[in-house]
């Protein structure tokens, strides 16, 4: 479904990414971990094409990514994203953020996108928040709202780039549960996070990445029974013991 | 001081006797309003696609939307002014130039100021937007990108519903400028309220009546716009939001 | 097709030059004294004596609701002829310099100090509530700790208000007072070449504020990475 194939970036003399190989098989579930600055949220805005890289190819369902005549719109409109700070659209109420992309990219008519829209609130459990406003709902909610935007426009895959780290700790787990019900029904999902709860649940493999490397990329009971590097391994240690 | 007041100097018939010195102000306001609000119209609409291309990734088009402010932001108002009244005529072809020297002076005043007024305008309200834009949580472009929206839908859906939301309040203060700024259009000898002020204290000899009255007619048009523009501030707000990230 | 003519400038080089300095010193004399009596006012706006934040906030209020050009032509026919009545100067003796400088600095004192106003409250409280607990007094707490900061992040926008002041000098064309545009205009009207004049007038004072405004601006970039 997802294949990276070598791909590197940088910013002028600063190296982001440096020769990252990996993929995502179709009804996978991929967490990529490391510590800040390792690189792994600008991995994952490359597979949707959200930033740009030098060299390296990264094609997502048979379409190359960095290829200049790819309609990335269009690409784009089957990949579900979810950002860290679930970037709600402030200005509209909670079901017009789940229409809006509905209407006017996929081109469905309003009652189909509404009917669609209040069947996923109703999914992740704010049918009733349907017509407040984002800065009304907690964050835990405003998160819920934005993996609903994503499902509505029926994805082929999610990414998640680092979808709790904004939330406060009693938010994370409501989160998490949509989440896990995802990859229980077989969702392809690429998911950067540090919650190593949710990646032994049901995580199929996990990436490990430090300073622009994917360093570590294995099945999940691998990695975590016997992580092979020693950065992986101190990794793990510090965010298990705390 | 051996001043005499004399307020009733309104009613009296005007020197050139076909109305009152009250009815000059009136048309002297009426210009005002009239040129203040056509070149709003101008440097919103200008402004606004200024402002968006200040701001979009293409190099070449944000360079020139940059030059665009940098030439009217750095240019005096009245120097401009002039530029448009006296100069460009000029510079036009014979056949065009001839046609508006030769039109009716008022409407050649008019055109020039409103042009000047609204071009000079629509640098700053052009900021405005740029700030207003570029203010917004980064976030938000890639959201409405990952969802599938061309950068062009991103701008119409997303980014400037709440850009022109934030900018209300320094938009307001662009459109208090443009009233007072028009005062400078008296100089081309347009007969706005400034001017007519001036021409109430050579024909009545009650300079104070009519300098007071000119003033407070522009403290009164201040008034007005500050309060509709903080109802379109309550009107447009969005709900459980505060200020931007 | 219009003919250019520019050999109106070189003659007319000594007088452009002193009509630059007329509107230099209106402009450095308003700035300073722009910024000294706007300090007072935002002081004044912000203290709890209830009386002075109200003259503040009618004086700033008034002065950013009146066009330039009427509060010019006040100093330039009314204040004259009032100082004439009161104090008994001669009638018609020059006053238009003293009147444009002292228009200006007042006008632009309401600006400045609603720049100020914010500069200081952007200074965050702790560090006012810090000072008072070393022992400090008001007056030291603004003088030592708040007003340095406030004045460090405000340079850049004091700056581009002078820019601004510069710009709108030209207005006292409206007085007839020979500033660099008075003076190019008078050079234009007198030789026919109006067009050339005022557009080497335009292009004079586009090269200096861009010049000066892209002085500020890097400025303003070694503020942010300091």
């Amino acid at each position: 479904m997802i294949a990276i194939n070598k791909v590197s970036k940088h910013y002028g003399a600063f190296q982001v990414l440096t020769d990252c190989t990996t993929h995502v098989n179709k009804g996978e579930v991929v967490v990529v971990c490391g510590p800040s600055g390792s690189g792994k949220s600008t991995l994952i805005k490359c597979v949707n094409g959200l930033e740009p890289f030098q060299s390296g190819e990264i094609t997502v369902n048979g379409v190359s990514v960095g290829d200049p005549k790819t309609d990335l719109p269009k690409l784009r409109s089957h990949v579900g994203m979810v950002f860290q700070n679930f970037e709600l659209f402030p200005h509209m109420s909670i079901v017009e953020n789940l229409t809006v992309a509905q209407i006017k990219v996929l081109g469905r008519d309003k009652p189909e996108a509404d009917e669609k829209g209040i069947q996923l609130l109703d999914r992740v459990g704010l049918k009733v928040q349907a017509l407040k406003y984002p800065g009304q709902l907690s964050g835990g909610q405003q998160q819920r709202v934005a993996i609903a935007r994503a499902l509505a426009m029926d994805p082929i895959c999610m990414l998640f780039d680092e979808p709790t780290s904004a939330l406060d700790p009693e938010m994370i787990n409501e989160v998490l549960d949509v989440m896990t019900e995802l990859a229980q029904e077989g969702m392809t999902m690429m998911c950067v996070t540090h919650e190593m709860g949710f990646a032994k649940r049901v995580a199929s493999r996990v990436v490990f990445m430090d300073h622009g490397h994917i360093v570590e990329d294995d099945l999940k009971d691998a990695f975590f029974a016997n992580p092979r590097s020693e950065r992986a391994q101190q990794f793990l240690a510090k965010i298990l013991h705390h | 001081m051996g001043y005499s007041w004399n307020w009733g100097v309104f009613l009296q018939p005007s020197a050139t006797g076909d109305d009152t010195y009250l009815g000059w102000m009136f048309y002297g306001f009426k210009m005002t309003i009239g040129l203040s609000l056509s070149a709003w119209l101008m440097a919103l609409f200008l402004g606004s696609i200024i402002g968006v291309l200040r701001t979009v990734p293409n190099k070449v088009l944000s360079g020139l939307a940059m030059a665009y402010v940098e030439l009217f932001r750095n240019i005096p108002l009245l120097v401009q002014l002039f530029l448009w009244y006296f100069v460009l005529p000029e510079l036009l072809p014979a056949s065009l130039g001839n046609a508006y020297k030769q039109s009716n002076p008022v409407v050649q005043q008019f055109l020039a100021a409103m042009i000047c007024l609204g071009l000079f305008t629509s640098a700053r309200v052009a900021e405005q937007v740029r700030s207003g834009i570029s203010s917004l949580p980064p976030g938000q472009k890639n959201a409405s990108l990952a969802i599938g929206f061309t950068l062009a839908q991103t701008y119409r859906y997303v980014m400037l519903p709440m850009a022109f939301r934030l900018v209300v309040p320094p938009l307001t203060s662009e459109f208090l400028n443009i009233f007072k700024n028009s005062a400078v259009c008296s100089t081309i000898g347009l007969l706005e309220l400034a001017a007519e002020g001036r021409q109430l204290v050579d024909y009545t000899a009650q300079p104070y009546e009519s300098f007071i009255a000119v003033t407070l007619a522009y403290l009164l048009i201040n008034v007005v716009v500050m309060f509709s523009m903080r109802w379109l501030e309550a009107h447009v707000r969005v709900p459980g939001y505060i200020g931007g990230k | 097709m219009y003919e250019f003519d520019w050999s109106s400038i070189p003659g007319a080089l000594p007088f452009l030059v002193q009509g630059m300095y007329i509107s230099l010193e209106i402009t450095a004399i308003a700035i300073v004294v722009g910024i000294v009596w706007g300090t007072l006012l935002a002081m004044m706006r912000l203290s709890s004596v209830t009386a002075l934040s109200w003259f503040a906030a009618g004086y700033v209020n008034l002065f950013r609701a009146v066009p330039l050009v009427m509060v010019l032509l006040w100093f330039f026919l009314m204040i004259p002829h009032m100082l004439e009545s009161i104090f008994g100067f001669p009638r018609g003796s020059d006053m238009r310099l003293g009147s444009a400088i002292a228009g200006f600095a007042l006008f632009e004192a309401a600006y400045y100090s609603e720049i100020i106003r914010a500069g200081i409250q952007s200074v965050s409280k702790g560090q006012m509530a810090a000072a008072n607990a070393l022992g400090m007094t008001y007056g030291q707490s603004m003088r030592l700790v708040v007003l340095p900061q406030a004045f460090r992040n405000m340079v850049p926008l004091l700056l581009t208000q002078g820019i601004i002041l510069f710009q709108d000098t030209s207005l006292v064309y409206v007085s007839a007072l020979a500033d660099f545009f008075g003076a190019a205009y008078k050079v234009g009207d007198r030789d026919g070449r109006l067009v050339e004049m005022l557009l080497f007038a335009g292009a004079v004072y586009f090269v200096l504020c861009f010049t000066v405004s892209q002085l500020v601006r890097y400025y303003q970039k070694k503020l942010k990475t300091a």
